[in-house]
Protein backbone atom coordinates (compact mmCIF):
# COMPACT_ATOMS: atom_id res chain seq x y z
CA UNK A 1 0.00 0.00 0.00
CA UNK A 2 1.29 3.67 -1.06
CA UNK A 3 0.52 6.26 0.99
CA UNK A 4 2.64 8.47 -0.21
CA UNK A 5 0.02 9.59 -2.42
CA UNK A 6 -2.31 10.30 0.59
CA UNK A 7 0.09 12.12 2.67
CA UNK A 8 1.23 14.25 -0.61
CA UNK A 9 -2.82 15.67 -0.96
CA UNK A 10 -2.77 15.48 3.07
CA UNK A 11 0.21 18.42 2.71
CA UNK A 12 -1.28 20.12 -0.16
CA UNK A 13 -4.87 20.39 1.88
CA UNK A 14 -2.61 22.54 4.85
CA UNK A 15 0.20 23.72 2.79
CA UNK A 16 -1.35 26.81 3.07
CA UNK A 17 -1.23 27.19 6.92
CA UNK A 18 2.31 28.15 6.57
CA UNK A 19 3.33 31.71 4.83
CA UNK A 20 6.24 31.67 3.08
CA UNK A 21 7.65 35.30 1.50
CA UNK A 22 10.76 36.48 0.85
CA UNK A 23 11.14 39.32 3.80
CA UNK A 24 9.28 37.47 6.83
CA UNK A 25 6.30 39.50 7.62
CA UNK A 26 6.67 41.43 10.80
CA UNK A 27 4.06 40.28 13.36
CA UNK A 28 2.97 42.69 16.76
CA UNK A 29 1.24 40.51 18.66
CA UNK A 30 0.56 42.95 21.03
CA UNK A 31 -1.29 45.28 18.64
CA UNK A 32 -2.68 42.29 16.76
CA UNK A 33 -0.56 44.07 13.84
CA UNK A 34 0.63 42.19 10.62
CA UNK A 35 3.21 44.38 8.67
CA UNK A 36 4.35 43.04 4.67
CA UNK A 37 7.49 44.64 3.85
CA UNK A 38 7.69 42.75 0.87
CA UNK A 39 7.83 44.70 -2.60
CA UNK A 40 4.21 44.38 -4.92
CA UNK A 41 4.70 41.90 -7.36
CA UNK A 42 3.93 44.43 -10.13
CA UNK A 43 2.53 41.70 -12.32
CA UNK A 44 -0.36 40.34 -10.58
CA UNK A 45 -0.92 43.43 -9.03
CA UNK A 46 -2.21 44.78 -12.62
CA UNK A 47 -3.23 41.78 -13.92
CA UNK A 48 -5.98 40.90 -10.95
CA UNK A 49 -5.50 43.52 -8.58
CA UNK A 50 -8.97 42.12 -6.31
CA UNK A 51 -7.11 39.01 -6.06
CA UNK A 52 -3.52 40.35 -5.52
CA UNK A 53 -4.79 42.65 -2.36
CA UNK A 54 -7.05 39.00 -0.95
CA UNK A 55 -3.86 36.71 -1.61
CA UNK A 56 -1.80 39.41 0.40
CA UNK A 57 -4.54 40.21 3.18
CA UNK A 58 -4.70 36.56 3.89
CA UNK A 59 -1.11 36.24 4.49
CA UNK A 60 -0.77 38.42 6.53
CA UNK A 61 -4.16 37.24 8.88
CA UNK A 62 -2.20 33.58 8.49
CA UNK A 63 0.55 34.77 9.73
CA UNK A 64 -1.44 36.86 12.88
CA UNK A 65 -3.51 33.65 13.40
CA UNK A 66 -0.33 30.79 13.37
CA UNK A 67 1.53 33.48 15.97
CA UNK A 68 -1.78 34.04 18.32
CA UNK A 69 -1.80 30.31 18.68
CA UNK A 70 1.75 29.73 19.65
CA UNK A 71 1.19 32.45 22.52
CA UNK A 72 0.69 30.77 25.89
CA UNK A 73 -3.46 30.59 26.63
CA UNK A 74 -5.51 31.07 29.81
CA UNK A 75 -8.52 29.11 30.36
CA UNK A 76 -11.97 31.35 30.56
CA UNK A 77 -15.69 30.39 30.55
CA UNK A 78 -15.10 31.41 26.52
CA UNK A 79 -12.47 29.43 25.89
CA UNK A 80 -8.91 29.66 26.34
CA UNK A 81 -7.84 33.43 25.69
CA UNK A 82 -4.23 34.06 24.21
CA UNK A 83 -2.19 36.16 26.41
CA UNK A 84 -0.98 38.83 24.41
CA UNK A 85 2.65 39.72 25.01
CA UNK A 86 3.57 43.89 25.39
CA UNK A 87 3.56 45.24 21.56
CA UNK A 88 6.88 46.09 19.85
CA UNK A 89 5.74 48.47 17.73
CA UNK A 90 6.49 52.33 18.37
CA UNK A 91 3.44 54.37 18.08
CA UNK A 92 4.03 57.99 17.90
CA UNK A 93 2.72 60.10 21.33
CA UNK A 94 -0.43 61.60 21.16
CA UNK A 95 -0.10 64.93 23.39
CA UNK A 96 2.89 67.49 22.40
CA UNK A 97 6.35 67.16 24.57
CA UNK A 98 5.90 68.61 27.65
CA UNK A 99 7.12 72.20 28.10
CA UNK A 100 10.86 72.87 29.71
CA UNK A 101 10.31 74.54 32.96
CA UNK A 102 11.08 78.02 33.49
CA UNK A 103 14.73 77.99 34.97
CA UNK A 104 14.79 78.73 38.91
CA UNK A 105 16.78 81.75 39.85
CA UNK A 106 19.44 79.10 41.06
CA UNK A 107 20.28 77.85 37.36
CA UNK A 108 20.10 81.18 35.98
CA UNK A 109 22.97 82.19 38.58
CA UNK A 110 25.08 78.87 37.83
CA UNK A 111 24.35 79.50 34.03
CA UNK A 112 25.72 82.83 34.03
CA UNK A 113 28.68 81.50 36.22
CA UNK A 114 29.49 78.46 34.74
CA UNK A 115 28.56 76.16 37.81
CA UNK A 116 28.54 72.75 37.19
CA UNK A 117 25.73 70.44 38.99
CA UNK A 118 27.02 68.33 41.34
CA UNK A 119 25.03 64.81 42.05
CA UNK A 120 24.47 64.89 46.05
CA UNK A 121 24.10 61.37 47.63
CA UNK A 122 20.99 61.14 49.85
CA UNK A 123 23.19 58.97 52.27
CA UNK A 124 26.48 60.41 54.29
CA UNK A 125 29.22 58.59 55.60
CA UNK A 126 28.92 58.66 59.47
CA UNK A 127 32.58 58.34 60.91
CA UNK A 128 31.12 58.05 64.69
CA UNK A 129 28.65 55.08 63.71
CA UNK A 130 30.72 53.71 61.09
CA UNK A 131 27.68 53.27 58.36
CA UNK A 132 25.76 55.35 55.91
CA UNK A 133 22.79 58.03 57.22
CA UNK A 134 20.34 60.03 55.76
CA UNK A 135 21.51 63.70 54.78
CA UNK A 136 18.24 64.88 55.81
CA UNK A 137 14.83 63.45 56.81
CA UNK A 138 14.50 60.31 59.68
CA UNK A 139 17.62 60.22 61.35
CA UNK A 140 19.03 62.33 59.43
CA UNK A 141 22.73 63.90 59.62
CA UNK A 142 21.26 67.48 59.58
CA UNK A 143 19.88 66.56 63.07
CA UNK A 144 23.01 65.15 64.81
CA UNK A 145 23.73 68.87 66.49
CA UNK A 146 19.74 68.55 68.31
CA UNK A 147 20.07 64.80 69.37
CA UNK A 148 23.40 64.96 70.94
CA UNK A 149 24.01 64.21 74.89
CA UNK A 150 25.95 67.45 75.41
CA UNK A 151 26.29 70.59 73.43
CA UNK A 152 29.01 73.67 73.78
CA UNK A 153 28.05 76.68 74.84
CA UNK A 154 30.26 80.00 74.36
CA UNK A 155 30.94 81.97 77.38
CA UNK A 156 29.11 84.55 76.29
CA UNK A 157 25.84 83.08 75.66
CA UNK A 158 22.54 84.78 77.48
CA UNK A 159 21.22 83.06 80.67
CA UNK A 160 18.64 81.38 79.01
CA UNK A 161 20.05 80.40 76.00
CA UNK A 162 19.12 76.87 74.80
CA UNK A 163 21.73 75.46 71.94
CA UNK A 164 19.27 72.69 70.88
CA UNK A 165 16.57 75.07 70.60
CA UNK A 166 19.00 77.24 68.39
CA UNK A 167 20.12 74.50 65.86
CA UNK A 168 16.67 73.69 65.57
CA UNK A 169 15.32 77.08 65.00
CA UNK A 170 18.40 77.78 62.71
CA UNK A 171 17.11 74.03 60.44
CA UNK A 172 13.83 75.13 60.20
CA UNK A 173 14.58 78.48 59.07
CA UNK A 174 16.75 77.09 56.42
CA UNK A 175 13.50 74.98 55.75
CA UNK A 176 11.21 77.88 55.68
CA UNK A 177 13.87 80.01 53.20
CA UNK A 178 13.60 77.29 50.69
CA UNK A 179 10.54 76.97 50.69
CA UNK A 180 9.59 80.41 50.03
CA UNK A 181 12.64 80.69 47.35
CA UNK A 182 10.42 77.67 45.73
CA UNK A 183 7.55 79.89 45.92
CA UNK A 184 8.73 82.98 44.24
CA UNK A 185 10.71 80.58 41.77
CA UNK A 186 6.76 79.40 40.48
CA UNK A 187 5.39 83.29 40.66
CA UNK A 188 8.20 84.20 38.62
CA UNK A 189 7.64 81.64 35.80
CA UNK A 190 4.16 82.32 36.00
CA UNK A 191 4.63 86.07 35.56
CA UNK A 192 6.17 86.04 32.43
CA UNK A 193 3.60 83.88 30.89
CA UNK A 194 0.90 85.78 32.36
CA UNK A 195 2.67 89.02 31.16
CA UNK A 196 2.67 87.62 27.64
CA UNK A 197 -0.57 86.44 26.87
CA UNK A 198 -1.66 89.66 28.67
CA UNK A 199 0.84 91.70 26.41
CA UNK A 200 -1.13 90.21 23.54
CA UNK A 201 -4.68 90.99 24.39
CA UNK A 202 -3.37 94.48 25.06
CA UNK A 203 -2.43 94.49 21.43
CA UNK A 204 -4.97 92.90 19.94
CA UNK A 205 -7.59 95.61 21.25
CA UNK A 206 -5.33 98.24 20.40
CA UNK A 207 -5.17 97.23 16.86
CA UNK A 208 -9.09 96.76 17.03
CA UNK A 209 -9.58 100.72 18.50
CA UNK A 210 -6.96 102.02 15.80
CA UNK A 211 -8.85 100.12 13.18
CA UNK A 212 -12.54 101.58 13.82
CA UNK A 213 -10.72 104.70 14.76
CA UNK A 214 -10.83 106.71 11.28
CA UNK A 215 -13.36 108.83 9.68
CA UNK A 216 -15.46 106.29 8.23
CA UNK A 217 -15.17 103.84 11.31
CA UNK A 218 -12.29 101.67 9.13
CA UNK A 219 -14.87 101.24 6.82
CA UNK A 220 -13.35 102.67 3.65
CA UNK A 221 -9.36 102.08 4.44
CA UNK A 222 -6.90 100.38 2.82
CA UNK A 223 -6.83 96.98 3.66
CA UNK A 224 -3.30 95.48 4.77
CA UNK A 225 -2.31 92.13 3.47
CA UNK A 226 -2.93 89.66 6.15
CA UNK A 227 -5.47 91.64 7.77
CA UNK A 228 -7.97 89.64 9.63
CA UNK A 229 -11.33 90.38 9.31
CA UNK A 230 -12.95 91.91 12.63
CA UNK A 231 -15.20 90.16 14.68
CA UNK A 232 -17.47 91.48 17.34
CA UNK A 233 -19.30 89.63 20.14
CA UNK A 234 -21.81 87.25 18.51
CA UNK A 235 -25.03 87.05 19.87
CA UNK A 236 -26.46 83.95 21.15
CA UNK A 237 -29.84 82.51 21.38
CA UNK A 238 -31.65 79.39 22.19
CA UNK A 239 -31.61 76.48 19.95
CA UNK A 240 -35.19 77.36 18.20
CA UNK A 241 -35.99 73.69 18.06
CA UNK A 242 -35.68 72.91 21.48
CA UNK A 243 -38.29 70.80 23.04
CA UNK A 244 -41.30 72.95 24.08
CA UNK A 245 -41.72 71.38 28.02
CA UNK A 246 -37.71 72.57 29.02
CA UNK A 247 -39.38 76.21 27.43
CA UNK A 248 -42.93 76.22 29.49
CA UNK A 249 -40.41 75.64 33.17
CA UNK A 250 -38.47 78.65 31.96
CA UNK A 251 -41.14 80.57 31.54
CA UNK A 252 -43.12 79.56 34.09
CA UNK A 253 -39.93 80.21 36.46
CA UNK A 254 -39.71 83.47 35.24
CA UNK A 255 -43.23 84.51 35.67
CA UNK A 256 -42.93 83.19 39.93
CA UNK A 257 -39.62 85.50 40.05
CA UNK A 258 -41.76 88.57 38.47
CA UNK A 259 -44.41 87.77 40.97
CA UNK A 260 -42.61 88.11 43.54
CA UNK A 261 -41.12 90.99 42.71
CA UNK A 262 -44.44 92.75 41.80
CA UNK A 263 -45.23 91.13 45.60
CA UNK A 264 -42.73 93.02 46.99
CA UNK A 265 -43.02 96.46 45.80
CA UNK A 266 -46.85 96.01 46.62
CA UNK A 267 -45.43 95.45 50.42
CA UNK A 268 -42.86 98.29 49.78
CA UNK A 269 -45.44 100.63 48.67
CA UNK A 270 -47.88 99.40 51.81
CA UNK A 271 -50.86 98.36 50.45
CA UNK A 272 -52.45 96.11 47.05
CA UNK A 273 -52.69 97.75 43.68
CA UNK A 274 -56.43 98.38 44.06
CA UNK A 275 -55.68 101.20 46.71
CA UNK A 276 -53.27 104.10 45.51
CA UNK A 277 -52.03 104.62 48.99
CA UNK A 278 -50.06 107.48 48.04
CA UNK A 279 -52.95 109.64 46.49
CA UNK A 280 -55.54 108.56 49.34
CA UNK A 281 -53.18 110.25 52.03
CA UNK A 282 -52.25 113.00 49.85
CA UNK A 283 -56.53 113.40 49.41
CA UNK A 284 -57.37 112.80 53.18
CA UNK A 285 -54.24 115.11 54.47
CA UNK A 286 -55.60 117.52 51.61
CA UNK A 287 -51.86 118.19 50.40
CA UNK A 288 -50.36 117.78 53.75
CA UNK A 289 -48.81 114.35 53.60
CA UNK A 290 -48.94 111.73 56.23
CA UNK A 291 -46.84 113.06 58.61
CA UNK A 292 -49.39 115.99 59.18
CA UNK A 293 -52.29 113.49 59.27
CA UNK A 294 -51.26 111.14 61.88
CA UNK A 295 -50.44 114.78 63.94
CA UNK A 296 -54.22 114.86 63.25
CA UNK A 297 -55.00 112.08 64.06
CA UNK A 298 -53.27 112.17 67.40
CA UNK A 299 -55.11 115.48 68.33
CA UNK A 300 -58.23 114.23 67.45
CA UNK A 301 -59.83 112.68 64.42
CA UNK A 302 -62.23 115.79 64.09
CA UNK A 303 -60.43 117.53 61.47
CA UNK A 304 -59.56 114.37 59.44
CA UNK A 305 -63.30 113.40 59.45
CA UNK A 306 -64.15 116.98 58.39
CA UNK A 307 -61.45 116.51 55.50
CA UNK A 308 -62.89 113.22 54.77
CA UNK A 309 -66.66 114.28 53.74
CA UNK A 310 -64.84 117.33 51.48
CA UNK B 1 -37.22 83.04 13.77
CA UNK B 2 -36.14 82.03 17.44
CA UNK B 3 -37.35 81.72 20.88
CA UNK B 4 -37.27 85.28 23.33
CA UNK B 5 -34.11 85.84 25.26
CA UNK B 6 -35.21 86.22 29.03
CA UNK B 7 -34.93 89.88 29.23
CA UNK B 8 -37.33 90.24 26.33
CA UNK B 9 -39.72 87.10 27.62
CA UNK B 10 -39.94 89.33 30.72
CA UNK B 11 -40.96 92.86 28.63
CA UNK B 12 -43.42 90.35 27.18
CA UNK B 13 -44.89 89.16 30.70
CA UNK B 14 -45.27 92.24 32.05
CA UNK B 15 -46.77 93.85 29.33
CA UNK B 16 -48.82 90.98 28.99
CA UNK B 17 -49.71 90.66 33.03
CA UNK B 18 -51.13 94.04 32.64
CA UNK B 19 -53.99 92.77 31.13
CA UNK B 20 -54.38 89.30 32.18
CA UNK B 21 -52.50 89.38 35.37
CA UNK B 22 -51.95 85.53 36.38
CA UNK B 23 -53.80 84.26 34.04
CA UNK B 24 -50.90 84.45 32.24
CA UNK B 25 -50.27 81.22 33.57
CA UNK B 26 -52.86 79.76 31.32
CA UNK B 27 -51.17 81.21 28.08
CA UNK B 28 -47.79 79.50 28.83
CA UNK B 29 -49.24 76.67 30.63
CA UNK B 30 -51.83 75.22 28.22
CA UNK B 31 -53.85 71.93 28.74
CA UNK B 32 -54.19 71.16 25.05
CA UNK B 33 -51.22 71.79 23.07
CA UNK B 34 -47.92 73.04 24.44
CA UNK B 35 -47.84 76.70 22.56
CA UNK B 36 -44.17 78.41 22.79
CA UNK B 37 -43.48 82.64 21.67
CA UNK B 38 -41.60 82.82 18.81
CA UNK B 39 -39.85 86.23 17.50
CA UNK B 40 -39.13 86.66 14.57
CA UNK B 41 -38.40 89.93 12.61
CA UNK B 42 -39.31 91.46 15.80
CA UNK B 43 -42.37 90.60 15.92
CA UNK B 44 -43.44 87.84 18.69
CA UNK B 45 -45.48 85.21 17.96
CA UNK B 46 -47.86 82.95 19.84
CA UNK B 47 -47.39 79.92 18.37
CA UNK B 48 -48.32 75.96 19.00
CA UNK B 49 -45.45 73.46 18.74
CA UNK B 50 -46.59 71.76 16.02
CA UNK B 51 -46.78 74.37 13.95
CA UNK B 52 -43.70 76.03 15.15
CA UNK B 53 -41.71 72.56 14.17
CA UNK B 54 -43.40 72.70 10.53
CA UNK B 55 -41.85 76.37 10.66
CA UNK B 56 -38.92 75.88 11.29
CA UNK B 57 -38.11 73.87 8.01
CA UNK B 58 -39.44 77.38 5.97
CA UNK B 59 -36.14 80.00 5.65
CA UNK B 60 -36.41 83.52 7.21
CA UNK B 61 -37.04 85.22 4.25
CA UNK B 62 -39.64 83.19 3.31
CA UNK B 63 -41.50 83.09 6.46
CA UNK B 64 -44.04 85.99 6.69
CA UNK B 65 -46.43 84.63 9.86
CA UNK B 66 -46.67 81.81 12.36
CA UNK B 67 -49.08 81.43 14.95
CA UNK B 68 -50.98 84.35 16.85
CA UNK B 69 -48.94 87.95 16.15
CA UNK B 70 -48.89 89.66 19.88
CA UNK B 71 -47.35 92.22 19.30
CA UNK B 72 -43.50 93.58 18.05
CA UNK B 73 -40.34 94.99 19.62
CA UNK B 74 -40.21 98.80 18.75
CA UNK B 75 -36.18 99.98 17.92
CA UNK B 76 -35.79 100.92 21.52
CA UNK B 77 -36.89 97.20 23.48
CA UNK B 78 -39.99 98.75 24.36
CA UNK B 79 -43.47 95.54 23.51
CA UNK B 80 -45.84 97.09 21.62
CA UNK B 81 -49.04 94.22 21.91
CA UNK B 82 -51.40 94.34 18.65
CA UNK B 83 -55.23 93.92 18.15
CA UNK B 84 -54.51 90.41 16.85
CA UNK B 85 -53.76 89.28 20.58
CA UNK B 86 -57.34 90.40 21.54
CA UNK B 87 -58.91 87.12 21.78
CA UNK B 88 -56.03 85.98 23.65
CA UNK B 89 -56.20 88.35 25.92
CA UNK B 90 -59.64 89.21 25.97
CA UNK B 91 -60.67 85.20 27.52
CA UNK B 92 -58.27 85.77 30.34
CA UNK B 93 -58.95 89.85 30.92
CA UNK B 94 -58.71 90.86 34.43
CA UNK B 95 -60.82 94.27 34.39
CA UNK B 96 -63.12 94.63 31.35
CA UNK B 97 -64.74 97.94 30.01
CA UNK B 98 -68.48 97.30 28.42
CA UNK B 99 -69.08 100.26 26.44
CA UNK B 100 -72.58 100.98 24.51
CA UNK B 101 -73.82 101.06 21.38
CA UNK B 102 -73.56 105.16 20.42
CA UNK B 103 -69.62 104.60 21.42
CA UNK B 104 -68.81 101.74 19.75
CA UNK B 105 -67.88 103.49 16.48
CA UNK B 106 -65.54 106.20 17.62
CA UNK B 107 -63.57 103.67 19.52
CA UNK B 108 -63.44 101.79 16.84
CA UNK B 109 -62.26 104.43 14.41
CA UNK B 110 -59.03 105.22 17.58
CA UNK B 111 -60.46 107.35 19.59
CA UNK B 112 -60.37 107.01 23.26
CA UNK B 113 -63.71 106.21 25.45
CA UNK B 114 -65.46 108.98 26.91
CA UNK B 115 -67.35 108.46 30.39
CA UNK B 116 -70.64 109.63 28.07
CA UNK B 117 -70.05 106.49 26.13
CA UNK B 118 -69.09 104.16 29.19
CA UNK B 119 -71.32 101.17 30.01
CA UNK B 120 -70.13 99.28 32.55
CA UNK B 121 -66.92 98.76 34.49
CA UNK B 122 -65.26 96.02 36.50
CA UNK B 123 -65.19 97.17 40.05
CA UNK B 124 -62.46 98.18 41.91
CA UNK B 125 -60.74 98.89 38.36
CA UNK B 126 -57.74 101.10 39.62
CA UNK B 127 -55.85 103.83 37.74
CA UNK B 128 -53.17 103.31 34.74
CA UNK B 129 -55.04 99.46 34.39
CA UNK B 130 -55.08 97.37 31.30
CA UNK B 131 -58.42 96.45 30.69
CA UNK B 132 -60.09 95.08 27.10
CA UNK B 133 -62.98 96.77 25.96
CA UNK B 134 -66.20 95.37 24.63
CA UNK B 135 -69.97 96.41 23.43
CA UNK B 136 -72.52 95.60 25.07
CA UNK B 137 -73.18 91.92 23.62
CA UNK B 138 -69.40 90.82 25.06
CA UNK B 139 -67.40 91.17 21.69
CA UNK B 140 -64.06 92.31 22.41
CA UNK B 141 -63.47 95.26 20.61
CA UNK B 142 -60.30 96.37 21.93
CA UNK B 143 -58.06 97.38 24.91
CA UNK B 144 -56.87 100.39 26.66
CA UNK B 145 -55.51 101.73 29.99
CA UNK B 146 -57.83 103.33 32.82
CA UNK B 147 -57.62 106.81 33.20
CA UNK B 148 -58.82 107.00 36.75
CA UNK B 149 -60.07 104.11 39.01
CA UNK B 150 -63.37 103.36 39.14
CA UNK B 151 -64.56 105.46 42.38
CA UNK B 152 -63.01 108.12 40.33
CA UNK B 153 -65.29 107.73 37.77
CA UNK B 154 -68.03 109.49 39.57
CA UNK B 155 -67.08 112.55 39.83
CA UNK B 156 -66.00 113.32 36.38
CA UNK B 157 -68.03 115.08 33.81
CA UNK B 158 -69.31 113.12 30.67
CA UNK B 159 -66.71 114.37 28.12
CA UNK B 160 -63.57 113.44 30.27
CA UNK B 161 -62.09 110.40 29.23
CA UNK B 162 -61.80 106.91 30.82
CA UNK B 163 -59.88 104.52 29.08
CA UNK B 164 -57.14 105.66 27.27
CA UNK B 165 -57.00 103.91 23.48
CA UNK B 166 -54.19 101.23 22.50
CA UNK B 167 -55.69 98.77 20.08
CA UNK B 168 -59.40 98.29 18.47
CA UNK B 169 -60.04 95.96 15.87
CA UNK B 170 -60.55 98.53 13.26
CA UNK B 171 -57.35 98.22 13.01
CA UNK B 172 -57.89 95.06 10.66
CA UNK B 173 -58.42 97.42 8.13
CA UNK B 174 -56.49 100.78 9.06
CA UNK B 175 -52.96 98.82 9.50
CA UNK B 176 -53.58 95.52 7.26
CA UNK B 177 -50.64 95.87 6.07
CA UNK B 178 -47.97 96.22 9.01
CA UNK B 179 -50.00 94.26 11.51
CA UNK B 180 -48.92 90.30 11.20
Amino acid sequence: MDVSNLLASHAAKFQSVTVEKETPLDVDAGFLTVTDLNPIDEESYRSNLEEYLQSTARDGTQALIAALYALPTQLSPDGPLAQLPPPTTALPRAKPLPKPKAPTKWELFAAAKGIQKQHREKKIWDEEKQEWVNRWGRDGKNKEKEEQWINEVKANAAVDFDPVQATRNARKARVAKNERQKLQNIARSQAVREERSERKIEIERTLASTRTSTASMGRFDKKLEGDKKMRGVKRKFDPTEASAEQEKQASLALLSKLDGEAKRRSKDTGGDNVLNVRKAIRSVSRGKGGVALGRDAGRGGAKGKRGGKR
Amino acid sequence: MRPLTEEESKTVFTKLANYIGKNLIHLVDRKDEPYCFRLHRDKVYYVSESSMRLSISVARPNLVSLGTCFGKFSKTGKFKLHITALDHIAQYAKYKVWIKANGEMPFLYGNHVLKAHLGRITEDTPEHQGVVVFNMSDVPLGFGVTSRSTIDTRKLDPTAIIVFHQADVGEYLRDEETLF
